[in-house]
């Protein structure tokens, strides 16, 4: 699971009022290089919650990422580089995604989370 | 606590000869649960064994008979923007993902088994349900649900995936749903499916239902079984061919909607898979020596003309941007409006 995905899910348990972000347990992570893209990088800054975002990076032991960020700082190479790491080279491999509100820990394995919820959770 | 299945869809009731199948859910309410009935979130039986467990023994196999692209999804793709993030609920075999290479793709799946195929090459995704996506709001450019909303049994539970879908979308940002239609091209086609009656009725009710079990005035309209197409997906147009049929039972077959269609899981295929042993001592399967196949039953929902138009008429931040019938499924793209 890469930190782009993480910045969208959310707990969607019956009951919870924000279930977003889930706090991030990490167990094994892993680092895949990709080609880095720019344009698709200023797009995805837009929709990015930053400080859910930093926050996921140092749970997964990444610090390199300033607390606050502003599109300014696109226009430089090295805040640019970071983001593009952090954002899709960092791996989840296995761990848990933890709901905010009722602690329940959706586990991720071989990098891939599940999301179902048990019946008493809908 | 547990929740019962004590919901009953009325439009799952006989559905005998000359009779129009009512479609309406008498779960009235969008999808908010409430305390006697089942959440619209939950998934009823039917599903669970016909399509969640189904896949899970035949992804490889199924996944195998998963490549061919169709045009009218490939273009849709196409079309999106560089950049975009695009979401697939129902992703299967992750056939689309990354058919755009200037776009980025979440897939996700019910079916872990299929998802572990998507992760193999190398896709994101995760295991999660159509009816309930653990998206926050308005994160996508776009999103798509490729032959998905046909496996979900009531009315409410399509409803509410189109809802998501529409949901996870940002302003502005399109959604494209295709479903099999009931209007089948290759009509020899339909003659493998099961239509459904009220023996099944079970299967969506589920154990402990006030629901009378009378026995069915109409005997199971099993169809002998012939060669199944191999794809299952319609991907080719019918030949001419002359099936001369009954007028009665053209009509019959015209407001029926309900089906199990078969798949047939190679016997060495199903050894690997393994959980084929299972599913017979459970009778959610069937052997066929003569094909060498472990005959597994998926359910489905075909859809009619304008249903899915019908479904949406409720969503009032979303509007059509187009709607067609191709290769005997019905498509719609919708475009997320505030």
């Amino acid at each position: 699971m890469r930190l782009l995905t993480h910045n969208m899910l959310s707990s969607n348990i019956k009951g919870v009022v924000n279930g977003f972000p889930l706090r991030i347990e990490a167990e094994k992570v892993v680092e895949k290089t990709v080609e880095m893209n720019g344009d698709f990088l200023k797009k995805m800054f837009e929709k990015v919650d930053w400080k859910a975002f930093v926050d996921a990076s140092r749970a997964m032991g990444y610090n390199e990422l300033p607390e606050e960020a502003d599109p300014s700082m696109l226009d430089s190479d090295e805040f640019l580089n970071n983001f593009h790491h952090a954002l899709l080279e960092l791996h989840l491999e296995e761990g848990a995604l933890v709901c905010p509100e009722t602690g329940r820990r959706f586990p991720v394995t071989k990098g891939i989370p599940n999301m179902l919820l048990h019946e008493d959770e809908v | 606590m547990k929740q019962i299945n004590s919901k009953v869809d009325s439009s799952l009731c006989t559905l005998a000869p000359g009779k129009e199948p009512c479609i309406t859910d008498p779960l009235s309410v969008s999808g908010n649960s409430t305390t006697s009935s089942m959440s619209v979130k939950s998934t009823p039986e039917i599903e669970k064994k016909f399509v969640h467990h189904v896949y899970d023994a035949i992804a490889p196999h199924f996944s195998a008979t998963r490549f061919a692209k169709w045009p009218k999804v490939a273009s849709f793709l196409s079309s999106l923007p560089l950049g975009s993030l695009v979401l697939d609920a129902g992703c299967g075999n992750g056939k689309y993902l990354g058919l755009n290479q200037d776009c980025f793709f979440i897939g996700c799946d019910i079916s872990p088994s299929l998802i572990k195929i998507c992760s193999d090459r190398g896709h994101e995704v995760l295991v999660a349900d159509a009816v309930n996506l653990p998206y926050r709001g308005g994160f996508g450019d776009a999103a798509i649900s490729i032959a998905v909303l046909h496996h979900l049994s009531t009315e409410n539970r399509r409803r509410k995936a189109i809802e998501e879908l529409v949901r996870v979308v940002k302003k502005g940002g399109h959604v494209l749903i295709t479903v099999w239609a009931v209007e089948q091209e290759d009509t020899t086609l339909i003659t493998k499916w099961t239509p459904l009656n009220e023996k099944y009725v079970d299967e969506w009710v589920g154990p402990g239902s006030p629901r009378a079990r009378a026995p069915s005035p109409l005997p199971l309209e099993s169809i002998p079984e012939s060669e199944e197409s191999g794809t299952g997906e319609h991907m080719k147009v019918c030949s001419e061919s002359n099936v001369s049929r009954d007028l009665e039972e053209e009509k019959h077959i015209k407001n029926q909607q309900e089906y199990f269609v078969p798949w047939h899981l190679p016997y060495h295929r199903a050894e690997i898979s393994g959980a084929s042993a299972h599913a017979l001592a459970a009778g959610l399967a069937t052997k066929d020596d003569k094909k060498g196949a472990v005959v597994y039953n998926r359910y489905y929902h075909v859809f009619s003309e304008g249903e899915l138009e019908s479904l949406t008429t409720g969503i009032n931040n979303a509007r059509i941007v187009d709607q067609f019938f191709d290769k005997s499924n019905w498509c719609i793209i919708l475009e997320k409006t505030s």
